[in-house]
């Protein structure tokens, strides 16, 4: 029996599928394990669940840091796609120039990034400063601490994760598809909308998923620009896994916060799905 | 000598398994680990205390892992039966959360040459304490013309906008949150009046930092002019040049015992021992006790001197007139709902 030559037969995954199911599957369950103990005894039940969603903080803090993340997904999308769609459109040195700049922060530690968000939002930062030497404002404003400035710091530092997966798709797509679309009557923007967009939006799921996995899970930039008086899960999960030390809440905060990511993942998958519909090659 | 692909993967498998059973390859003992907390006491220990460890020891192998008292915990409770550090260092209350979890190993004291010089306050058996952190005031004195007395001075309205102070997750939080419940009735076993005063400052607040190392950078970034702080935190700021100043409040500066432990079955036991000792010999505290490091000792035999006796007490007597010390057992036992509370009154 021949099959053919670009088809891999299934187990050449098993070392992989095995590393998962060891260091990833497994503490995943045991984690699970510690997330229905209830605390006194050896009983299980939901006690750690309920716990969370009672008095509504355990909501209110898992519905900010979900909202932040769709925020900074939108803002990486508007900012990540033009800068995919100059690269597709650049000549072979500016493609290069493109992708160093977009991958050096990449190179440097999340902290460092971090702490130079602080830099440029602080009181004496580079926007105070500048604004103040303009005369347009006379006191300081408050930049730092404040849901946008964590927004807009969050962007920055995720947008290779929106620009690599967009930009592979765009450069994908055949030039002479919009070519054709010009021949037959259609302006800039008509192929725009009608051609490019629909055939990128693998490529725009894709950085949205990552971007948004990466966004709510951004603890150091959260804690370093959000602040202590800003609780979000990741630390909301430190506080009472390591101040607190109460192992059986935090694994039930964990595993609610994997849920709902989950979910929002599901559903940017689903209308994936319905948006592949308007166009295929 | 040809290097096929099978040599090759064979070379590289038996690296990567001499790298995880070590036990295979080289019967080597691990050097001692001691956890030290981050910032200033890391710098101290690097300088000071590893020198005089290894010169004292036979140039025995150390390293220092610099994490915070609860985060110590967390990774000793872990791998409890075999732990990766093996002396700890812990502000009051995290050392009775590590004692009450069985982590330490009781201090060998009759084997101790320095255990009964130090104070009595700072003998004890599961662990001595070898320095006194001190929380007070801490201010930018070149926006702040006219040093604060009080802690009631955080509500002054001169200071709109431009106050400080960390969350309740950190031993310098839940101590100044005690200190202002006790100023206005409360106690160790009730802050309510706290958490009234501090909704009351909330307008005036800046920042609330996220743990006590972000407090100190807020000076450095001119966020903050005046908020309670640790006087060693702020000495590498200092160091720098950032304009920040320490005073200790009228109604007393709060001393936290920070003690260093014998973490339970530490494969470095009798090092981990030498280790402590030399911590609290009266030569190594004369050294942390100087600048840069200002750590305040306990040692009988040291003679507090310079900016220390300046700005903190004149002697060990006087130490323990002056400081204010808390009752953390009876805190331990209420943290999780105040951290609760703290949540829902201020980060949400």
């Amino acid at each position: 029996m021949t099959t053919a030559a670009t088809i891999h037969p299934l187990r050449l995954a098993t070392p992989l599928a095995l590393f998962f199911t060891l260091f990833f599957a497994i503490p995943l369950v045991l984690l699970l394990g510690v997330s229905l103990q209830t605390g006194e005894g050896g009983t299980l039940g939901l006690t750690q669940y309920a716990r969370f969603f009672a008095d509504g903080l355990g909501g209110r803090v898992l519905f900010r840091t979900l909202l932040i993340g769709l925020e900074t997904t939108l803002g990486c999308l508007l900012l990540g796609y033009p800068l995919a769609l100059m690269y597709r459109s650049a000549p072979g040195w500016g493609r290069s120039a493109i992708t160093l700049v977009v991958l050096l922060p990449l190179l440097t530690s999340v902290v460092v990034r971090t702490f130079a968000w602080i830099v440029i939002l602080g009181r004496q930062g580079l926007i105070n400063t500048t604004l103040q030497s303009m005369g347009w404002i006379d006191t300081p404003l408050r930049l730092l601490y404040t849901e946008g400035g964590l927004i807009v710091a969050l962007t920055q530092v995720q947008l290779p994760l929106m620009f690599l997966p967009l930009a592979g798709t765009l450069a994908r797509i055949p030039p002479n598809l919009e070519d054709a679309s010009a021949a037959l009557g259609a302006g800039a923007w008509r192929t725009f909308v009608r051609v490019t967009l629909p055939l990128s939006v693998p490529g725009a799921l894709a950085g949205c998923t990552l971007t948004f996995a990466a966004a709510v899970t951004a603890f150091i930039t959260q804690s370093l620009v959000g602040g202590g008086q800003m609780l979000l899960m990741p630390s909301y999960i430190y506080q009472q896994a390591i101040s607190l030390q109460n192992w059986p809440f935090a694994a039930a905060i964990s595993m609610v916060f994997l849920a709902a990511v989950l979910a929002v993942l599901a559903l940017i998958a689903a209308l994936g799905r319905l948006a592949r519909g308007a166009a295929h090659v | 000598m040809s290097v096929t692909r099978r040599s090759l993967l064979g070379s590289a498998l038996t690296l990567a398994a001499m790298q995880m059973f070590p036990g295979l390859s080289r019967a080597q003992a691990r050097p001692l680990v001691y956890a030290v907390f981050t910032g200033s006491w890391e710098v101290a220990a690097n300088e000071v205390l590893v020198p005089a460890f290894r010169k004292a020891n036979n140039n025995a192998a150390i390293v220092l892992d610099p994490m915070l008292s609860m985060d110590q915990i967390a990774k000793v409770r872990a791998s409890a039966a075999n732990p990766s550090i093996d002396v700890m260092l812990h502000d009051p209350g995290p050392a009775l959360v590590a004692i009450a979890q069985g982590l330490v190993e009781p201090y060998p004291v009759d084997k101790s040459q320095y255990y009964s010089s130090l104070i009595p306050a700072a003998q004890e058996p599961m662990g001595p304490a070898g320095f006194f952190q001190v929380v007070g005031l801490t201010y930018n004195p070149d926006t702040v013309k006219t040093p604060p007395t009080s802690w009631a001075d955080l509500w002054n309205p001169i200071y709109k906008g431009r106050v400080g102070i960390t969350n309740m997750n950190s031993t310098l939080g839940t101590g100044f949150m005690v200190e202002i419940a006790k100023m206005h009735g409360g106690s160790e076993k009730d802050i309510e009046p706290a958490f009234k005063q501090i909704a009351a400052l909330k307008p005036s607040l800046a920042a609330v930092a996220a743990n006590p190392g972000a407090l100190a950078s807020l000076y450095q970034q001119g966020q903050i002019d005046i908020s309670p702080g640790n006087f060693n935190a702020i000495q590498i700021l200092k160091a720098q040049g950032v304009p920040v100043e320490f005073v200790a409040p009228k109604e007393g500066a709060i001393g936290f015992k920070t003690t260093m432990h014998i973490t339970k079955n530490s494969p470095n036991q009798e090092l981990a021992f030498r280790l402590i000792e030399i911590a609290l010999s009266p030569e190594v505290q004369t050294k942390l006790m100087e600048a840069p490091y200002l750590i305040v000792p306990t040692n009988k035999n040291v003679k507090m001197t310079g900016e220390i006796a300046k700005v903190l007490a004149k002697d060990q007597d006087d130490l323990m007139k002056k400081f204010v010390f808390q009752d953390w057992k009876t805190i331990n036992q209420s943290r999780a709902a105040w951290i609760d509370r703290f949540n829902k009154e201020i980060a949400t």
